[in-house]
């Protein structure tokens, strides 16, 4: 049962500004993912909240209690780190029971501990190796067995699933998922993965130098991206951006082409559109059509890249087309999709006008 | 990866990779080499082994070098008056145990320190720590000797310890910082956030991750205090001495006593093979750490 605010949090590292007048509420029992590149200051963040960093201003509070000078110790936050964290001369046995040894528990409660907590990973088998008689993917699942062997007051998880291969990563992103439904603990989860924060947060933070960009459910900054920055980093593909040059019933690309759509504004913008949001058509109903660049088959779909200039723009096309490099195609979709943007501040632009 | 892969010719060292004459040669030539510095290092060993079961007359002759009747009076001779190398023993176990168990948890926190935390002049503190190896022993034994003798140190053990730390400190704490190094901070902060205070940390994390260090740390500090001479002769008279300094009783008027000296070397010798059989794996780990990952 634990509530964390963040209050005008600032990290300098000498000079280095890496926090910058970081606010955040985080609710009981949410799963907030801080996303971003890797130095936009989100696993300082994270250490923060943990106690082995100190926050040079501002205040962190748990349950209303500011808890800046109380050490990690007496934190009770359980923590998986990157590269895991496992004592290598301890079993994995051991290395489970060693929150609970260092809190005063007898031996009997500790192996039960562990037993519980290993087979909710299926680490059973491997409790009497080392861990380095272990794969990755099972030193992943012994570090969450040893931050769930206690009931922590809050979970963090620093890029947990960067070190395994792909498939794994899929498998163990379902796995935390849905221990933290089963746990009900207020977790914060630090990844660059955009496909980990859509599949896992019920909140994500979008970071950049140290700044939080947007702070919303996953469908909304899937949907409603508050500038460049964050439409850029968000879906697979991220959204194509375009530069265009805004007249009163079209606009025109870098290379001169014209799609007749009406921008909220004249003169140079950005016009975003997501790949899932346009459709091959014929080239009479066609918003414009284009060469193909590069065709792409995915399995459940294709990828069709044209070329504005020196931008690509990818549309996701349906499983069976097949095309080859240089078919003209035409492109339609719907206006609605299109999101605008100050190509200067990055801003999004909202106001649109009535045709 | 092994040293043998990264060496050109690498392949002709492994078994079973054999091809062509030159290859053999190469073989023949580097297994020639070993065994050369094997007898390098062995032969005085073997040499003073033997001379130790010698009788007097034996000792000189190159005729009875392996030919001769062994005898045991040597090692007997050596414990009874006036050599009495019995207590000698035990004041050098005690000289080098003492150090070892005083100096080593010593250094370890200091290498800690050194290793983990940010203070004023670190780097400083450190080279000064590694600088005052380079005064030589000649130059303070003298300061030593007046010193121990106002604090009426003179003849004890306690003394001897007190001076071999200071010798054996800054190389334990030198190499034990490169051991505490290489132990990753992240099983650290995972300890702490697990609810371990920093003391634990060291002992329960820290010093298990670099335990092959600090035993290689420590056998080197007892080697280094075992063999200690120079101190050993100044400060002891009587009571603190210890068995190199037992050794040059056998320098006689009577001219040198090479079968008690022999028989006194291997007194000496003796307890380093123990130990290096005893921690040759831990001592193999900490030369190969970081290599093998």
């Amino acid at each position: 049962m634990t509530q964390i605010s963040l209050r005008g949090l600032h990290k300098f590292f000498g000079s280095t500004h890496v926090v910058r007048d970081l606010n955040l509420d985080i609710e009981d029992k949410e799963f907030l993912v801080l996303l971003g590149p890797s130095g936009c200051g989100k696993t300082t963040t994270m250490r923060m909240v943990a106690g082995l960093e100190k926050a040079t201003y501002g205040e962190i509070c748990f349950d209303g209690r500011r808890i800046n000078e109380v050490p990690t110790q007496q934190r009770d936050v359980a923590m998986v780190f990157q590269n895991y964290g496992l004592y290598p001369h301890m079993t994995v046995a051991e290395n489970i029971a060693y929150p609970l040894k260092l809190r005063g528990f007898n031996a009997s409660q500790r192996e039960a501990g562990v037993l519980k907590a290993a087979e909710r990973v299926d680490l059973g088998p491997y409790l009497h190796r080392l861990p380095r008689e272990l794969s990755g993917g099972q030193r992943q699942r012994v570090a969450l067995a040893r931050s769930i062997v206690r009931k922590p007051k809050v979970f963090l998880m620093d890029e947990p699933l960067s070190n395994l291969d792909a498939k794994l990563r899929v498998a163990m992103r379902a796995e935390i998922k849905h221990l933290a439904y089963e746990l009900q603990v207020t977790t914060i989860y630090v990844t660059h993965d955009q496909v980990e924060a859509m599949t896992l947060a019920n909140r994500v933070a979008i970071m950049k130098d140290g700044v939080i960009m947007q702070l919303a459910s996953p469908e909304e900054i899937y949907s409603d991206p508050v500038n460049l920055y964050v439409a850029g980093f968000i879906g697979s593909p991220a959204m194509n951006l375009i530069d265009v040059v805004a007249h009163s019933d079209f606009v025109e690309t870098a290379n001169g082409l014209r799609i007749p759509v009406t921008a909220p504004r004249q003169g140079p913008t950005t016009m975003g559109l997501r790949a899932e949001d346009m459709q091959l058509t014929s080239e009479t109903d066609a918003a414009f059509s284009a060469e193909v660049y590069a065709f792409e088959l995915l399995g459940d779909s294709t990828m069709i890249t044209f070329k504005f200039g020196a931008q690509s723009v990818a549309v996701k096309g349906e499983k069976n087309i097949r095309l080859k490099f240089g078919d003209q195609v035409g492109v339609r979709f719907d206006s609605s999709n299109l999101y605008w943007f100050d190509n200067n501040s990055g801003e999004r632009i909202r106001e649109t006008l009535s045709r | 990866m092994t040293f043998a892969s990264h060496h050109s010719h690498g392949q002709a060292l492994i078994p079973g990779h054999i091809d062509t004459a030159a290859d053999h040669f190469r073989l023949w030539w580097s297994q020639m080499m070993v065994f050369t510095g094997i007898c390098i290092i062995l032969l005085p060993i073997a040499w003073l082994f033997l001379t130790a079961f010698k009788l007097p007359r034996d000792v000189y002759s190159l005729q009875t070098a392996f030919n001769f009747t062994p005898t045991f009076e040597n090692l007997q001779t050596i414990f009874e008056h006036p050599w009495n190398l019995g207590n000698k023993i035990l004041n050098s176990f005690a000289v080098a145990g003492g150090t070892v168990l005083i100096a080593i948890p010593m250094a370890t926190m200091a290498a800690y320190a050194f290793s983990r935390f940010e203070f004023r002049f670190k780097k400083t503190i450190f080279l000064l720590v590694i600088a005052s190896q380079f005064i030589p022993a000649a130059v303070i034994v003298l300061p030593y000797f007046l010193m121990f003798k106002q604090l009426d140190m003179l003849d004890t053990r306690s003394a001897l310890v007190l001076i071999n730390m200071s010798i054996v400190l800054p190389y334990a704490v030198w190499m034990m910082k490169g051991f505490i190094d290489a132990v990753p901070l992240e099983i650290e902060e995972s300890a702490m956030v697990d609810g371990a205070h920093r003391i634990r940390v060291i002992w329960e994390i820290v010093v298990p991750a670099a335990l092959p260090g600090i035993i290689t740390a420590a056998v080197f500090s007892f080697t280094l205090t075992w063999n200690e001479f120079l101190f050993a002769l100044i400060i002891g008279k009587q009571d603190a001495l210890t068995l190199p300094i037992g050794l040059i009783g056998f320098r006689t008027e009577r001219g040198d006593l090479w079968e008690l000296m022999a028989a006194g070397g291997i007194l000496i010798t003796a307890p380093m093979f123990l130990i290096s059989l005893l921690v040759q794996k831990q001592f193999i780990q900490s030369l190969t750490a970081g290599s093998v990952r």
